[in-house]
């Protein structure tokens, strides 16, 4: 294997005396689902953000492409191609749907003070987002104000937000909650198509059903702390992340 | 036209242009502002010590109002900007005050004599008064719209919008906040010190106390009752807060008054504005052709 798109390196944040996340490792290689998983409050969140650099880390580096985020603003790691949903999601609520996406098109123009005068309503513009919005299932919702969908189309919204900053890393946070069945293997589809296209996903998840079979790769977090990593055959068998979520032998068995 | 009339209609298009400024701020980049009469003062005074002491012409002087209003934007944006929503406002009125008292107090802007004897605008080579000079503040006025109305198809005005619905989620499609911020901020200053200018010419005498804090409610309460965000809104908030105090005259004491049950009842029943979303122009005709749309 080559060098790995995303690098978390002995990654740490704590907040006062809370260590949500205590010197965490993994790799993302480039075309690579790589699953985050771990009860409630196990940091995963925390750990997005770090990549991201919504935080910084207390200790420890995130490394995209062989270089440290260090410093960086959260527009910055946009830049670089990394695109992000939020667990809970933050849409432009009082712009269209297609308008949300349009947003995320002009990454490469808001840099260059000459470029962002021009109208942003041009025909291509919004062909461009019409086949995004086609591709999410979202298209002829495109003149709705995005504040007004439900939350599975607004998850979905996210996704194609997501994908027109994110041409080399997308990083999902649980964006199969919220979900009814036949969307969850909608959404499948397309994050496999998303894959196959060369873009890394990291995506957090609480349906372990859906993270079994859809990661390529499995990180269990719990408190904070890396418990196991691999392929999601032996994830299933691992006795530490059956007794983090199901708690110890011997105890009641968690619902 | 009478000239009672002509004064009232270049007072509100003065006020628009502000208001307008203003409305790029908070309308657009949703960054509460309260201290705009300030930068109305800075353009004012700008323009009142360049032609007095400078003898520079009202369109000699111009670009260097604009430019100064622009990097007073710019220098008191980068400080402020760091903060958000109420502490924003508070920062804001904090620099109203300082600016106000600057004017005050320091002998070079005239103190508390403020600036007199400030030319009047020479157009082709005739003095601007009256008629003429309500029509070179309705020509400022369309020019300020028009840029107001790019601005909102422009991808700056769009990332603007983007970080007013939602900082992070702007933030992490590739909006840098600061830079939006500050360029909306600039824009709305530059309008601001532009309406201080042509007010400065136009009634030939400034002082600090034009540009207090309750003018900037007031801007603020003509955005508002206009919509906020509607290219319109602080146009038709500047001709009803201009022409109120003028047919309600017998009851100017009472002014305040009025100004704060209209408040109170555009936020009960108008929270965007008159022009904003949900209008009840609007509503209202659906009401009356309930198939048209």
């Amino acid at each position: 294997m080559g060098q790995p798109l995303l690098e978390v390196a002995d990654l740490s944040k704590y907040f006062g005396g809370l260590k949500a996340l205590d010197c965490v490792n993994f790799r993302v290689m480039p075309g690579q689902i790589l699953g985050l998983i771990g009860p409630n409050g196990a940091g995963k969140t925390v750990c997005f953000n770090l990549i991201s650099s919504v935080y910084r880390p207390t200790s420890g580096r995130v490394l995209f492409e062989g270089r440290s985020t260090e410093g960086s603003a959260p527009y910055e790691i946009a830049k670089k191609g990394v695109g992000r949903t939020f667990q809970i999601v933050k849409p432009f609520a009082s712009l269209s749907v297609l308008e949300n996406v349009l947003v995320a098109q002009g990454i490469a123009r808001y840099d260059a003070f000459l470029k962002i005068w021009s109208a942003w309503r041009s025909k291509s513009e919004v062909n461009r987002g019409m086949r995004i919005l086609e591709r999410v299932g979202l298209a002829e919702l495109a003149h709705r104000k995005a504040g007004l969908l439900p939350l599975g189309n607004l998850r979905r919204l996210e996704i194609a937000r997501a994908l027109r900053v994110g041409h080399k890393l997308l990083l999902l946070d649980e964006s199969f909650s919220g979900l009814r069945h036949e969307e969850i293997s909608r959404l499948e589809g397309l994050i496999r198509s998303i894959r196959d296209e060369g873009i890394a996903v990291l995506l957090i998840e609480h349906n372990m059903r859906v993270a079994m079979g859809l990661c390529d790769r499995l990180v269990v977090l719990d408190h904070g702390r890396k418990i196991a990593e691999g392929p999601p055959e032996e994830i299933q068998q691992n006795e530490k992340v059956i007794e983090a979520y199901l708690g110890r032998k011997g105890g009641k068995d968690a619902a | 036209m009478s000239s009672y009339v002509i004064t009232i209609g270049t007072v509100i298009a003065l006020y628009a242009i502000a208001a307008c400024g203003l409305n790029v701020i908070i309308g657009y980049a949703g960054q509460v502002s309260l201290g705009h009469a300030a930068f109305v003062g800075i353009g004012a005074y700008a323009a009142a010590l360049l032609a007095t002491k400078a003898a520079l012409s009202f369109w000699a002087a111009l670009p260097i109002v604009l430019a100064i209003s622009a990097i007073f934007g710019l220098l008191l944006g980068l400080p402020s900007l760091r903060v958000r929503d109420d502490f924003l406002a508070i920062t804001t009125i904090g620099i109203n005050f300082i600016v106000e008292a600057v004017f005050n107090y320091v002998p070079f802007f005239g103190g508390a004599l403020g600036i007199g004897g400030i030319p009047p605008i020479m157009l082709f080579g005739a003095k601007l008064k009256g008629l003429g000079f309500f029509y070179l503040c309705l020509f400022f006025l369309f020019i300020v719209l028009a840029v107001c109305w790019w601005f909102t198809r422009s991808w700056a005005g769009l990332a603007c919008f983007a970080l007013r619905e939602e900082e992070s989620a702007a933030s992490s499609v590739g909006i840098s906040p600061v830079r939006f911020k500050l360029l909306a901020f600039v824009v709305g200053t530059c309008m601001a010190g532009l309406s201080g200018a042509l007010n400065a010419h136009y009634i030939t005498f400034i002082s600090a106390t034009d540009f207090s804090f309750p003018f900037s409610i007031l801007l603020m309460c003509m955005v508002v009752i206009g919509g906020m965000g509607a290219l319109w809104g602080p146009v038709l908030g500047a001709l009803i807060l201009g022409a109120l105090p003028e047919i309600f005259r017998p009851l100017v004491d009472y002014r305040i008054l009025f100004y704060t049950v209209g408040l109170l009842l555009m936020i009960r029943f108008q929270p965007g504005g008159l022009l904003g979303e949900n209008m009840i122009v609007r509503r209202i005709f659906a009401r009356v052709f309930p198939g048209a749309k």
